[in-house]
């Protein structure tokens, strides 16, 4: 898992730099009329705006399935103005917000100590590791009607099903970062005096930090996408419950408006965390 | 007068029948430069974790100051051939990890620590960051951290051997300026024939299959240098150059031309 997210930063790193910038290679000349994948990008979302208005204007679809664009962006005007079923956008986005952060606490808490034990501890290893393999593949809205069982219908069942979804990835990476650590790190610790406890405190945890961090990257995208199964019950606020409520009166345009946001927002939390990841961990990489 | 002595000591590593080591002895004193050299598979290594206590003897003993030993301890300070500096530190930080493990107060060991870089002659360097600093400079860190520890012996396990020429060429004179400022015993294994000569005042050669000692060199060229002698003057001597072909000849001897 970390694997995958360690080459996703090199390559982010590469492109940076406009091509490898090893010191014994001369710079490769520019092709010339060399089209950026950005400007592509761009042109992509462009065509499928206008062809997403076409189809909305020319009223290929009706717009009961398919409002306009400009439908969309009226709505999330008067949503975050007046608000809808109750609520303000803001309302909605805060309550969404709140659920995924403390769920992300929530598996922080366990899941840093769980990765921890299952790398330094073959026992640990031996216990947790089945658990999360069991947990990991399950889809959240399997055992969300579990969790209402047993935790009823309040915020604490919304939080826990977030959080389950986030565990794996949390324990997981840290268990990665944690079995990564390399031996002679460790043992130059050990000869310089560490005890058990100084060994995990200043040099197993600082070094898997990296790993930790690309966990929580990954937790958070889970847990944003868990969202809308957490909201399905007796929620009052929240994205996914406004996208729902919305759905079941066909306010299509109010659907739309909210996917986008979760959208946009899923995108401004990676890149925030890829921001820290800069911060906490600039020696990742590196090395 | 403390000694690490490792007495007909060997090493066999699970999983495989023949040891890596057999019965090989060795004893540093404090003063002390002993090279293992040898070819691949020798066991240099291994006698080394040894002597840390990174690594149990399956048979033998190892002390030091009389005392078995049980496990790593700072009185026996490790380098290795990769750094293994913490890169979330700044190398003053580094430097002072041993004394934050012990508890001293983060005045008393930003002082000690930028005594002891400056030792290594990177003093004004205690703020940079691991990844901003050049093997040679990553390598000085690395002894300089051991030295924190106040140990008593060093062991140095390859320490210039990711370095290109002509920074080992200079790490050698900080090796010995350092060896003899800070009054230690020096255990380290080196793949590099003039390296051991220029440093050590006792050289083991050792062979593999299983590995055992095949020669042992008492050399002065080391002392020589730390007396005051130019290392230029030193390489000069014809007798450095006669050093060298016996250490070469001992090291490949019995192994078929």
């Amino acid at each position: 898992m970390s694997v995958g997210a360690y080459s996703e930063r090199a390559r982010a790193k590469a492109g940076e730099n406009d091509g490898f910038s090893v010191p014994w290679s001369r710079p490769r000349p520019k092709p010339r009329r060399a089209v950026s994948a950005r400007l592509v990008s761009a042109i992509t979302i462009l065509v499928l705006l206008a062809a997403w208005t076409a189809a909305a204007s020319l009223q290929l679809v009706s717009p009961v399935f398919l409002p306009s664009p400009a439908a969309v962006w009226a709505k999330f005007v008067v949503v975050a103005r007046d608000g809808f079923v109750d609520a303000t956008l803001l309302q909605h986005i805060l309550a969404s917000l709140w659920r995924v952060f403390a769920a992300l606490i929530a598996a922080i808490v366990v899941g840093v100590p769980v990765g921890l034990a299952i790398g330094i501890s073959r026992i640990g290893r031996g216990v947790f590791d089945p658990l999360l393999e069991f947990l990991r593949p399950i889809p959240p809205l399997a055992y969300l009607p579990l969790i209402i069982i047993w935790f009823g219908i309040g915020e604490p069942s919304k939080i826990l099903v977030i959080a389950i979804a986030m565990l794996a990835p949390v324990a997981l990476s840290t268990a990665a970062g944690v079995r990564g650590v390399s031996r002679e790190r460790v043992d130059a610790a050990r000869s310089l005096g560490a005890t058990r406890a100084q060994l995990i405190r200043h040099v197993i945890l600082p070094s898997a930090l990296p790993s930790i961090l690309t966990g929580l990257r990954i937790a958070l995208g889970a847990g944003w996408s868990t969202l809308v199964a957490a909201e399905l019950v007796a929620a009052t606020r929240g994205l996914g419950f406004m996208i729902q409520s919305a759905a079941q009166f066909l306010v299509t345009d109010v659907v739309v408006m909210g996917i986008l946001v979760i959208a946009i927002i899923a995108f401004a939390l990676e890149f925030i965390i890829r921001r820290i990841e800069r911060v906490l961990v600039p020696w990742a990489g590196r090395e | 007068m403390s000694h690490l002595i490792l007495d007909k000591v060997s090493v066999l590593y699970g999983g495989q029948k023949a040891p890596a080591v057999e019965r090989v002895s060795l004893d540093v004193g404090k003063g002390d430069f002993v090279v293992l050299v040898g070819r691949s598979g020798c066991g240099k290594t291994s006698l080394l974790n040894v002597a840390a206590g990174l690594v149990e003897p399956a048979g033998g003993l190892a002390t030091v100051g009389g005392r078995p030993i049980t496990g790593p301890g700072p009185n026996r300070a490790v380098v290795f051939q990769n750094d293994a500096l913490f890169p979330w530190l700044t190398a003053r930080e580094n430097v002072a990890f041993a004394l934050r493990l012990r508890g001293v107060s983060a005045d008393k060991r930003t002082r000690r620590a930028d005594e002891l870089l400056a030792l290594v002659k990177l003093g004004g360097a205690g703020d940079k960051r691991i990844w901003e600093l050049s093997g040679g400079m990553r390598q000085r860190v690395g002894l300089a951290r051991a030295l924190a520890a106040e140990p008593e012996f060093l062991l140095l396990d390859e320490p210039l051997g990711a370095l290109d020429a002509l920074t080992r060429e200079r790490m050698q004179t900080t090796l010995l300026d350092l060896w003899a400022a800070a009054q230690v015993g020096v255990l380290m294994v080196t793949h590099g024939i003039e390296e051991a000569l220029v440093l050590a005042t006792r050289i083991v050669v050792l062979a593999p299959g299983p590995g055992h000692v095949v020669r042992t060199f008492e050399t002065d060229f080391g002392r020589r240098y730390a007396a005051g002698e130019p290392i230029r003057a030193i390489k000069a001597d014809p007798a450095f150059a006669a050093s060298r072909a016996e250490l070469t000849d001992a090291i490949f001897e019995g192994e078929a031309a």
